[in-house]
C-alpha cells in the first residue's frame, strides 16, 4: 500500500464526501422523476466537453461543465417540444454526446492527449484540488438552499408534476432547476469518480434510501447518508485492496442497495 | 360571476376535431353544478379548460381572471380533483403531506407551512374521516381512501372554486354523502362555486342547483336538474333511463 500525504488524503475525503452526498441528494430527483438515463447522458456530455477542451488546449473540466450544463438546459425544452419524456430525450442525446467525444478525440494530434479526456471517464479522487472542493461546496450550498426554500413545491412536483401544475405550481421551472443541478453535480464529480461511475452514485443511493422509507423528507436525509457511507466504504476498500477508487465506490454502493432491497422494512408484514 | 365561457373550443394536440366546442356557460358564485354526460362527452376537457390546464379558443374567464393570462393564479384558488387518480403502492409520501400540497399556492413562495396550515389540513382530514390515516403512506391506502385524500387536498386549499372530476367513483354511499354535504356547506357558508362531473346519474349530489349536460363536446341542456332530465337532449344522450337520485 502506498503512503499518501495527509493533505491529499484530507482533500480526497472532503471532496469524496461532498460529491457522494450531492450525487445522492440529487439522485432522488432522477429516480423519482424516472430520469434514469439522465445520469449517463450528462456524464458522457461532460466527457465530450472534456475532449473538446483537451483538443482546443482549454481546461477540460471547464468545458466538461459547459457541455453537461448545456445538456441539462436543453433536455427540458427539447422534451417539451418533442412531447416525449425527458428520460427518452436523454437516451437519444447519449449516443450523440459519445459520437462527439470520439470525433474530438480522433482530431487530437496524439494518443497521449486523448488519454487526458479519457481519464475523466474513470476519474481519480486523489487529484482533487482545493478549487474542486470549493465548487462542490458552492453546489452543495445551492442545492440545500433550493431544497430548503422550495421544499413544499419540490415535494409537490416530485409527487406528481401535473397535479402540482393543477395547484398553480410552475412544475416545468422546478423540473428544469432539478435538471440543471443534476448537470452541475455530474460535471463536478467527474474528476473524482469518473463519468462511467458517477451514474451509480446518483442512482444507487437514492434507490437505497427509497427502499428504507415512505416519507420523502426522510428519503432526502437518508440518501446523502447512504452516498457518504458508499464513498467511505469504497475508499476503505480501495486502499485496503488496491482497487480503483471509482470501482470500489460502485461496489460499495451496489452492496448497500442489495442489503436495502433484501432487508427493506417496506417488505415486512405486520 | 365565477365562470364565464364564451364560444370556447378545446382541441387536443394532433387532433382535428375539438373535444369540446362552442361552449357558452355562465356560473354565478356559490352555484353547485353537476356536469353530466355519457363517456367521451367532454366533461374532463371542460374542467381542464376552466382551470387552464388545457389551452383553448374563445373567452375563458374564471374568478374574474382571463385563464390564458392568469392560469396559475386561477389554479392556486381552485381545488381540483382529477378522475381516477391512484398512486403505486411504494409511493414515498404520507397522506398528510399530499393534503398539504393543496395549500402550497395559498401559503406562497419561500414560506413553510404554518401551524394554522397544519390545523386546516388536519381539520379537513377529520371532516372526511381520514385523520387517522395522516401518517400512513398514501400508496398503501385503498382506492376510496386515496380518493378522499385527493378531495382533502382540494378542500385544504380553502378554494373559491371546486372542480371535481368523478369524485365519488371509489366512494361508498356514506362517504359520498359526507363529501356532498361538505361541498354544500362550503357553498352555503362561503359561496364556494363547485362543478361536479359525474357519468353516474345516481351519484349526482341532490344539493345541486343546476345540471349541465354535455354530449358530443357540446352543451345540449342546461338548467335545473329535473328540467334537464326531462329534456329531449337528455333522452338523446342517455336514452329512456329513469334517474333515481339519492
Amino acid at each position: 500500500m502506498i503512503e499518501l500525504p495527509s493533505g491529499i488524503l484530507i482533500r480526497a475525503l472532503i471532496g469524496g464526501l461532498l460529491a457522494g452526498s450531492l450525487c445522492s441528494l440529487l439522485g432522488v430527483f432522477a429516480v423519482r422523476l424516472k430520469m434514469a438515463s439522465i445520469g449517463f447522458c450528462m456524464s458522457h456530455a461532460a466527457f465530450a466537453g472534456a475532449a473538446l477542451g483537451t483538443l482546443l488546449a482549454l481546461d477540460p473540466l471547464a468545458t466538461a461543465m459547459v457541455f453537461s450544463l448545456a445538456t441539462a438546459a436543453l433536455l427540458g425544452p427539447v422534451a417539451d417540444k418533442a412531447r416525449l419524456p425527458a428520460n427518452v430525450i436523454a437516451g437519444i442525446m447519449f449516443p450523440i454526446t459519445m459520437a462527439l467525444a470520439f470525433i474530438f478525440i480522433s482530431l487530437m494530434p496524439g494518443p497521449v492527449v486523448g488519454l487526458a479526456a479519457l481519464s475523466l471517464l474513470w476519474g481519480s479522487v486523489l487529484t482533487v484540488s482545493p478549487s474542486d472542493i470549493a465548487f462542490l461546496a458552492i453546489l452543495m450550498a445551492l442545492t440545500t438552499s433550493f431544497l430548503a426554500l422550495f421544499w413544499k413545491e419540490v415535494q409537490a412536483v416530485l409527487f406528481d408534476p401535473r397535479m402540482a401544475e393543477a395547484d398553480g405550481i410552475n412544475s416545468r421551472a422546478y423540473m428544469n432547476a432539478m435538471l440543471f443541478l443534476l448537470g452541475a453535480v455530474v460535471a463536478l464529480s467527474l474528476k473524482l469518480v469518473g463519468g462511467l461511475l458517477v451514474y451509480a452514485l446518483i442512482m444507487n443511493s437514492a434507490s437505497t434510501a427509497l427502499q428504507l422509507s415512505y416519507d420523502m423528507k426522510k428519503v432526502f436525509f437518508l440518501s446523502p447518508a447512504v452516498g457518504m457511507t458508499s464513498f467511505l466504504a469504497g475508499f476503505a476498500l480501495s486502499t485496503a485492496l488496491d482497487w480503483p477508487i471509482g470501482s470500489s465506490i460502485v461496489v460499495a454502493s451496489s452492496l448497500l442497495l442489495a442489503f436495502a432491497i433484501v432487508f427493506s422494512p417496506k417488505r415486512r408484514r405486520g | 360571476m365565477a365562470i364565464r365561457l364564451e364560444d370556447v373550443s378545446t382541441t387536443y394536440e394532433g387532433e382535428k376535431r375539438p373535444a369540446i366546442r362552442d361552449i357558452n356557460l355562465k356560473v354565478r358564485s356559490g352555484e353547485l353544478i353537476a356536469v353530466i354526460g355519457p363517456n367521451g362527452a367532454g366533461k374532463t376537457t371542460l374542467l381542464e379548460t376552466i382551470n387552464g390546464l388545457l389551452r383553448s379558443e374563445g373567452l375563458v374567464e374564471v374568478l374574474g381572471l382571463d385563464v390564458r393570462k392568469y392560469g396559475r393564479e386561477v389554479r392556486r384558488r381552485t381545488g381540483y380533483v382529477p378522475q381516477d387518480f391512484m398512486v403505486p403502492s411504494d409511493t414515498p409520501f404520507l397522506a398528510k403531506d399530499i393534503v398539504m400540497m393543496g395549500r402550497v399556492g395559498r401559503i406562497g413562495l419561500l414560506k413553510p407551512p404554518s401551524k394554522r396550515d397544519w390545523e386546516v389540513v388536519m381539520a379537513v382530514m377529520e371532516q372526511l374521516g381520514i385523520a387517522d390515516l395522516a401518517d400512513r403512506p398514501v400508496g398503501k391506502l385503498s382506492g376510496g381512501q386515496q380518493q378522499k385524500v385527493m378531495i382533502a387536498r382540494a378542500l385544504a386549499k380553502e378554494p373559491e372554486l371546486l372542480l371535481l372530476d368523478e369524485p365519488f367513483s371509489s366512494l361508498d354511499a356514506r362517504s359520498r354523502e359526507t363529501v356532498c354535504r361538505l361541498i354544500a356547506d362550503l357553498r352555503d357558508d362561503r359561496s364556494v362555486t363547485a362543478l361536479v362531473v359525474t357519468h353516474d346519474l345516481s351519484a349526482m349530489p341532490e344539493e345541486c342547483d343546476r345540471a349541465v349536460l354535455l354530449n358530443g363536446g357540446r352543451i345540449t341542456a342546461d338548467g335545473e336538474p329535473e328540467e334537464v332530465f326531462r329534456s329531449e337532449a337528455f333522452l338523446r344522450a342517455y336514452g329512456h333511463i329513469k334517474v333515481v337520485r339519492p
